[in-house]
């Protein structure tokens, strides 16, 4: 509760901070204020479930540690800006502000009572997502993918309001118990069951699960990286909790009757994602794809609807999203060093005897693709794991064979990365790197490999 | 809580050579792997085989899902242990005579693989199995990869993938398994021992773990990594991957796969046995073809643990205890194979059977060493390999006269191609490539030495290992057959 | 028996009657006598040039923005003062009561000019721009092609296309 608040007045402070003659002062500033969000989200930590503002909002334990991932996760992207230093046309104090809203329309989702409270942080979130999609002016592709992010964005959202509206018309209430208690009744409305269809379509297409998954790899390969990072994090987690205090809170009654539907979107999901990422010559649209195959490990954890989903999606969404700045944190240096010499280059090529020279990038690098992989030691294992267990727990086991498949095949395109940076020859320069940089690095390959060897430290917390 | 110290010492051993290695690397590597030796000898002086499970500890790992890092030592475990801590020093010190890069980062890679070995062999939860089983795949992988030969990357590639598939099957039967255990759920190994499952499912277990661990060992036809990947290793790489990693299958189809799908083993041991004893045939016969002397012995390797999975698959003692006392016996013949073919590569820089020739007039110990693991490996009485190949043989006969009888073409064959080696690189005239031979040094002395007398001990007293794991493999067979 | 819902379709079926109601009185009663002068777009005697789909310069839309800015303010401070607007609440809290609404409403409009304020410092509300900022857009199309382009069709679209190709910089 405390970060809405504090974040909302923040951001108009950082803002006006804009103003300041030296730009500075925003990074730190941005970075405490962070901090103390962060501080305020935990004040309530174990007192049980609390209800804000006549019914809108909630908070408890699981939306605190969601809260809690998405600020560490937005405190590594910000300290991964640097300020916006090396670029003239930068708006660092609006990029910062909007970063701050952004944040409070996640927390808005996480913690959603009231279905407009979850239509309002969606658009808070995304709104913000179209501006800094488009924020790279001078460049083309970051025009093209605002515009496309905006244009497929706005339908969705009309979906989804549509939607809501029809689950109003068959319950009568936007709140989750009063549509919950409406289930309890037996016997729902047609309404009803069209009605989370196109809640459900609207909410798939933000966190880009197959077949709504169309924007995702132009809008990620469009938008200056250090947001697409911030993209493929923090909004998928949103995305994701949303979707599971929807789907837990609201619609466990009716489980026979959408669980089949979303099996179905998984698998594609998977299929999409996994496979098309094997085909991609760039890093950053196989980041994409890969962003779409765990967009479907999670919805695993989804469709099973078990007492241990809250757990794995917490887990999975922490262990992706650590894993995923790491992935982007390593590209953003090594592109601007390309960019130096011509393009910015993000092929596998890129990488070529990046060990050489930068052995700790390396190492990062690695480690996030193996977590993404899911390979041991490492907490995109115990991610997979708890997935899977969830999904053996409601006994959906073809379900898991085809994530099993699908996590074959995803090392394929993870190891090309590495193999790239271990053991092909590049000509890759020593990459100087700000030793703030590089703490938030080694921060989340240590986060990465600490919850790898000894996952019961987080899965303990909630 | 001599099992934690087991896991540990390699591990933090590696670590000291990662960190402060620099060009003392080899030596501190040295020392920590005698000093898991060490423990392990210690540990094997207090062990009492009747005695079941023992030096156990347990800690609780993610209490919410009553997973625990749980470890002990049986007698099974004991061998395996003891064949780990004995060969790592042996392969640490294969690796002296080389000049690899980054050795600091080389030699970590090998202890901490040991360290994963040893979790593997005597790790007691289901889950750590599975964490073991996979993190050993990560040093052998960097090892192969980044310092192996010049197809590496093609071929490192493919087996790491073939790993992970085929052990990402067995990931779910474990979960599946995990899920079917009452109360709040338990992933103790002996928790899914008393599991009732019904036939059809236990046959679809069955063949999750079949294909887990058959792509590890590997058998036919999951064996199409192996041969490519031996050869491109480097040998330390060859080593571990032949002589420990490849008894981490055989390691769980005794103790993860017979005692979980015990009613899947009526319906399709019989699958499991031919197809492991095709391999043996397949194996034997293909290596007689090969030029290459590293290509040779890996698809030998191939050929003798299918005989193992045969074995272990006939669920009789004389199978069970056979493929046990083979596996020990097969890591010493292998490791030191594929160390005398690194000698030769080293100093003639080829493995062409062709192009050498000659080696016994320049140095004659060279060749008598070369002859005894030969021996061991083509299983002559008083060796190593016959103990364990006459106990298999025995008892695959128990369980089928003609599949006995095609099982024992591993010997015949066998001294085809492994005498055919010998002959070709041995004897006849010196060629340019040998002219220069020069003698054993030290360092290899010290590798071979060791070897030999380990398979003169396993030949002519087997007992010492037998016995103790005889009390283990009795009370799983009994647990089988109920 | 009406449902909600039915009173809601009463209401449509209301408003197409009395538009219908309304144009075919109009029709009726007007003088109709058309001329060019009155069938224009602006009868103020303005001609409309061109198309109307011309590119409007970027300042109207913030200003359009910050216009919305103020009607969002406005129609949320009537339901405001209609809703916490009570004498009996005020009398019974002794007052505290107006002070909380008040303070609630100035929380919001205080945002709002603080947004203001953010729009006016950056200069947003200047109509002219005391330094043009020149774009350094590199787009890989050469400004020839337009220019070539521009040569081409002129006149052939008529009167419109060329008013618009004069307003590119």
């Amino acid at each position: 509760m405390y970060p809405i608040i504090l974040l909302s007045f923040l951001g108009i402070v950082v803002l006006f901070l804009g103003f300041a003659k030296s730009k500075a002062i925003l990074l730190p500033a941005t970075l405490l204020f962070l901090a103390v969000a962060l501080v305020g989200n935990f004040v309530e930590w174990n007192q049980g479930t609390i209800i804000y503002f006549y019914n809108m909002l909630a908070v408890n334990n699981l939306t605190l540690a969601f809260n809690g991932i998405v600020l560490v996760s937005a405190f590594m992207i910000v300290a991964m800006t640097r300020g916006f230093q090396d670029d003239d046309e930068a708006q660092p104090a609006e990029y910062y502000a909007i970063m701050l809203f952004s944040l409070v329309g996640a927390f808005m989702m996480i913690g959603f009572e009231n279905l407009i409270m979850l239509f309002l942080g969606l658009e808070i979130l995304s709104v913000a997502m179209y501006v800094l999609t488009g924020s790279d002016k001078r460049n083309l592709r970051s025009n093209e993918a605002a515009l496309k992010y905006f244009l497929m964005g706005a339908f969705a959202t009309g979906i989804l309001l549509f939607g809501i509206a029809l689950l109003y018309g068959a319950t009568g209430s936007f709140t989750l118990t009063g549509i919950q208690a409406y289930i309890g009744q037996g016997n729902p409305s047609y309404l009803l069951y069209g009605g989370l269809l196109l809640v459900l379509i609207g909410m798939l297409f933000k966190v880009s699960a197959a077949p709504f998954h169309f924007w995702t790899p132009d809008v990620y390969e469009g938008a200056p990286t250090i947001f697409t990072a911030f993209m493929a994090t923090i909004v998928k987690t949103a995305g994701f909790a949303a979707l599971f205090r929807l789907l837990s809170h609201s619609f466990t009654g009716i489980y026979d009757y959408w669980w089949i539907t979303l099996a179905v979107i998984t698998v594609l999901t998977l299929l999409v994602g996994n496979i098309i990422a094997v085909y991609q010559d760039s890093f950053k649209r196989m980041l994409a794809y890969s962003s779409i195959s765990h967009a479907g490990y999670l919805l695993i954890a989804l469709t099973a609807m078990t007492p241990q989903t809250e757990n794995s999606i917490l887990f999975y969404s922490m262990a992706y999203s650590v894993a995923t700045i790491c992935a982007f944190g390593v590209l953003i240096p090594l592109a601007r060093e390309k960019a130096m010499t011509g393009k910015p280059r993000e092929t596998y090529e890129a990488f070529n005897g990046l060990a050489r020279n930068n052995p700790l990038l390396a190492f990062v690098l690695t480690v996030s693709m193996l977590s993404l992989a899911g390979i041991p030691l490492t907490a995109g294992f115990w991610g997979k794991f708890f997935v899977f267990g969830s999904a053996a727990e409601r006994g959906i086991i073809w379900l898991l064979v085809v994530a099993i498949l699908m996590s074959a095949v995803g090392i394929y395109y993870y190891f090309r990365v590495i193999m790239a940076a271990y053991m092909k020859e590049g000509d890759t320069a020593e990459i100087r790197v700000a030793p703030f940089y590089k703490i938030v690095l080694v921060t989340a390959t240590i986060i990465t490999l600490l919850f790898g060897i000894a996952p019961g430290l987080f899965t303990g917390l909630v | 809580m001599l099992t934690i110290l087991l896991i540990l010492i390699p591990l933090v051993a590696g670590l000291l050579t990662f960190f402060l290695g620099g060009s003392n690397a080899k030596i501190i590597a040295l020392a920590g792997a005698l000093a898991e030796l060490a423990t392990a000898v210690f540990a094997w002086t207090q062990f009492d085989p009747a005695a079941g499970a023992q030096f156990g500890f347990q800690y609780d790992w993610i209490t919410a899902s009553g997973i625990s890092f749980a470890a002990s030592v049986d007698g099974i475990s004991m061998l395996l242990v003891l064949l780990t801590t004995f060969l790592v020093p042996l392969i640490v010190l294969s690796a002296f005579g080389h000049n690899y890069q980054n050795p600091a980062t080389f030699f970590a890679l090998i202890l901490f693989m040991e360290s994963a070995l040893v979790g593997v062999f005597t790790t007691t939860d289901a889950f750590l199995f599975y964490f073991f089983f996979e993190v050993a795949l990560i040093p052998v992988y960097f090892l192969a990869a980044v310092w192996g030969g010049e197809n590496r990357l093609k071929v490192t590639f493919k087996f790491f993938v073939y790993t992970i598939f085929g052990s990402l099957f067995m990931l779910v039967a474990l979960v599946y398994l995990y899920y079917q255990t009452p109360g709040t759920h338990s992933s103790a190994i002996t928790a899914f021992y008393d599991l009732q499952l019904t036939p059809a499912a236990q046959g679809w277990l069955f063949w999750a773990f079949f294909i887990a661990f058959a792509i590890k060992m590997p058998l036919f036809p999951f064996h199409t990594w192996q041969p490519d990947t031996y050869t491109e290793s480097p040998t330390p790489a060859t080593m571990l991957l032949a002589g420990i990693m490849l008894k981490m299958g055989v390691y769980g189809l005794i103790r993860i796969l017979l005692p979980i799908t015990p009613l899947a083993l009526n319906q399709w041991g019989a699958v499991a046995i031919v197809l492991s004893v095709i391999g043996i045939v397949y194996g034997s016969i293909i290596a007689i073809q090969q030029r290459d002397m590293k290509r040779l012995v890996a698809y030998s390797s191939f050929a003798h643990v299918g005989l193992m999975a045969a074995g272990v698959f006939s669920t009789t003692l004389n199978g069970m205890q056979g493929a046990l006392i083979q596996m020990l016996a097969h890591g010493i013949n292998v490791v030191g194979m594929f160390f005398i073919i690194d000698i030769i590569f080293s100093r003639t820089n080829t493995r062409y059977l062709d192009h050498l020739g000659g080696i016994t007039q320049k140095t004659p110990s060279l060749s008598v060493y070369f002859m005894i693991m030969l021996l061991g490996s083509v299983a002559l009485p008083l060796t190593s390999g016959f103990v364990g190949e006459f106990l298999l043989l025995a008892g695959v006969f128990e369980y089928n006269n003609w599949l006995g009888a095609a099982a024992g073409l591993t010997i015949i064959l066998g001294a085809v191609y492994l005498l055919r080696m010998f002959q070709k690189s041995m004897f006849g005239a010196t060629s340019v490539n040998t002219e220069h031979f020069q003698e054993l040094t030290l360092s290899e002395r010290a590798v071979l030495i060791p070897l030999t007398i380990m398979v003169f001990w396993i030949g002519i007293y087997p007992s010492t290992f037998l016995e103790m794991t005889e009390p283990t493999v009795n009370q799983l067979l009994r647990f089988i057959h109920n | 028996m009406l449902t909600d819902f039915g009173i809601i379709l009463l209401f449509i079926i209301a408003g197409f009657a009395l538009l219908g109601v309304v144009l075919g009185v109009g029709r009726l009663l007007r003088p109709d006598n058309p001329n060019p002068e009155k069938n224009s777009t602006y009868e103020s005697g303005e001609d409309p040039v061109g198309n109307a789909n011309v590119q409007f310069n970027v300042r109207f839309y913030v200003v359009a923005l910050i216009f919305v800015l103020f009607e969002v303010e406005l129609v949320f401070l009537f339901p405001w003062a209609v809703v916490f607007g009570r004498e009996d609440l005020i009398a019974q809290t002794e007052g505290r009561w107006g002070w909380f609404a008040l303070a609630e409403m100035t929380v919001f409009v205080g945002i709002l000019a603080l947004g203001l304020a953010y729009a006016w410092a950056k200069g947003y509300l200047d109509w002219v721009k005391p330094k043009p900022h020149v774009s350094q857009f590199d787009s890989p199309v050469p400004s020839e092609l337009y220019e070539q382009l521009n040569e081409r069709y002129a006149g052939k679209a008529g009167k419109g296309m060329e008013e618009k190709s004069n307003q590119l910089p």
